[in-house]
């Protein structure tokens, strides 16, 4: 049983970062709204311990990640609209953050995950790695090639 | 800062969702609550229950006699015992035993802890004189193994007992006639000797009472064996004589 100021306290320390992997991983705010809500939800539930504030942001990064992959696996017959998602944000999002985000989202999704953890969360390929549950020189890979459609998209300098 | 990290942070989570997610969340746990409140109820009793079959199996294999041990001088006790080597009854089979057992509990000791607490008891041990006589009777799959273990019981070497092993038959008999098997066993020899002796009379007497009409039964039987067997001689050799 969590406190209602454990659930605000996650809620203030992590909200942002979930709706950005969402961001990263859905097609819509409605998916991104009931994801949120089950990461949540599984946090609600979960009756381990945490050894520190890192590996609590860990867990849900990894838990974000699976519950979004889940989503798209459930309704894996709707396509992939990554312009959806950034109209979705057009209000908040200038032209070039339109344009740096839409080439982010048009990567693959492995790919998506390893630039959002390594360029926004600056999670190095080693801690990614443990994330994803995947071996450091896979995420080195994906990480090169991530680079090289991004630069491709968005031209040398788009870091 | 880099550029992805200046166009993500722009992406955020509302306070719409915030408020909404944390309002869900309020909702599950007060759904969760008493849900998992009857889960935790639903396993402890699953648990009781399971429990309770447990123990009542485990408690009729522990209360079920599998050996007897019939103990006689002149007070007949009858202890049952179980497959731990305890003893689960203890049934008197006369007025003498009654009393005893009266102030003495021997029930969930091992039955040759409840053999030394019987013949240690105040009670017990006037009846144990140099006239009596005390006698184990066993039924049992393993009477060996039980007669063994009372037999190298050195306590026990003091009283002289005799040891005997019997069966249900006899057991089921000796109880119709409210006697202990011990002592049945004791009437049954006796009457081989003896044809006009009762269970009846066997009631008012001791084990050594018993014994010594068995003794003497055999003496006179060795004797008129010896007279018979002199007459039939001093017959065969008058006859011969007569003969010649």
């Amino acid at each position: 049983m969590k406190s209602t100021e454990d659930l605000n306290r996650v809620m203030d320390a992590y909200a942002d970062m979930i709706r950005r992997i969402c961001f990263v991983h859905l097609k819509n705010k409605h998916d991104t709204e009931d994801v949120f809500q089950n990461v949540y939800m599984k946090y609600l539930l979960y009756e381990g311990t945490f050894e520190s504030s890192e590996h609590e942001k860990a867990w849900f990064v990894r838990v974000t990640i699976n519950a979004c992959t889940d989503w798209l696996r459930y309704f894996s017959r709707r396509k992939w609209m990554p312009l959806e998602m950034i109209r979705e944000e057009e209000e908040v999002l200038d032209s070039m953050s339109s344009e740096v985000l839409e080439a982010v989202l048009e990567l693959p999704e492995k790919y998506r995950n390893v630039i959002y953890l390594y360029y926004y969360e600056e999670y190095s390929a080693v801690e990614i790695a443990k994330i994803l549950e995947k071996k450091e020189n896979t995420i080195y890979t994906w990480l090169s090639r991530a680079k090289d459609m991004l630069r491709k998209k968005l031209g040398g300098e788009w870091k | 800062m880099n550029r992805i990290q200046e166009s993500m942070n722009k992406i955020q989570a509302s306070e719409e969702l915030k408020k909404n997610t944390l309002q869900y969340l309020e909702k599950q746990q007060k759904e969760q609550s008493p849900r998992r409140g009857f889960r935790i109820r639903f396993v402890l009793a699953a648990c009781c229950i399971l429990a309770f079959l447990l123990g009542i199996g485990g408690y009729s294999v522990y209360i079920k006699p599998v050996s007897y041990i019939s103990i006689d001088v002149n007070p007949s006790i009858e202890l049952g015992i179980n497959r731990f080597e305890k003893v689960v009854s203890v049934v008197a089979y006369n007025q003498d035993g009654q009393d005893i057992l009266q102030h003495l509990s021997l029930k969930n000791i091992s039955y040759i802890q409840a053999i030394d607490k019987l013949l240690q008891e105040e009670s017990y041990d006037k009846f144990l004189t140099e006239d009596s006589l005390l006698i184990f009777t066993v039924i049992s799959d393993r009477s060996d193994t039980i007669i063994e273990k009372i037999n190298t019981n050195q306590d026990l070497w003091l009283y002289d007992a005799l040891t005997y092993t019997s069966d249900k038959t006899c057991m089921e008999e000796a109880h119709q006639h409210e006697m202990s098997f011990g002592k049945y066993r004791v009437y049954i020899e006796l009457s081989q000797y003896d044809e006009s002796i009762t269970v009846e009379d066997c009631h008012g007497m001791t084990i050594g009472e018993m014994q010594d009409r068995i003794e003497t039964c055999r003496h006179e039987g060795t004797e008129n064996r010896e007279e018979n067997q002199e007459s039939y001689q001093e017959h065969h050799e008058k006859h011969h004589k007569n003969k010649h």
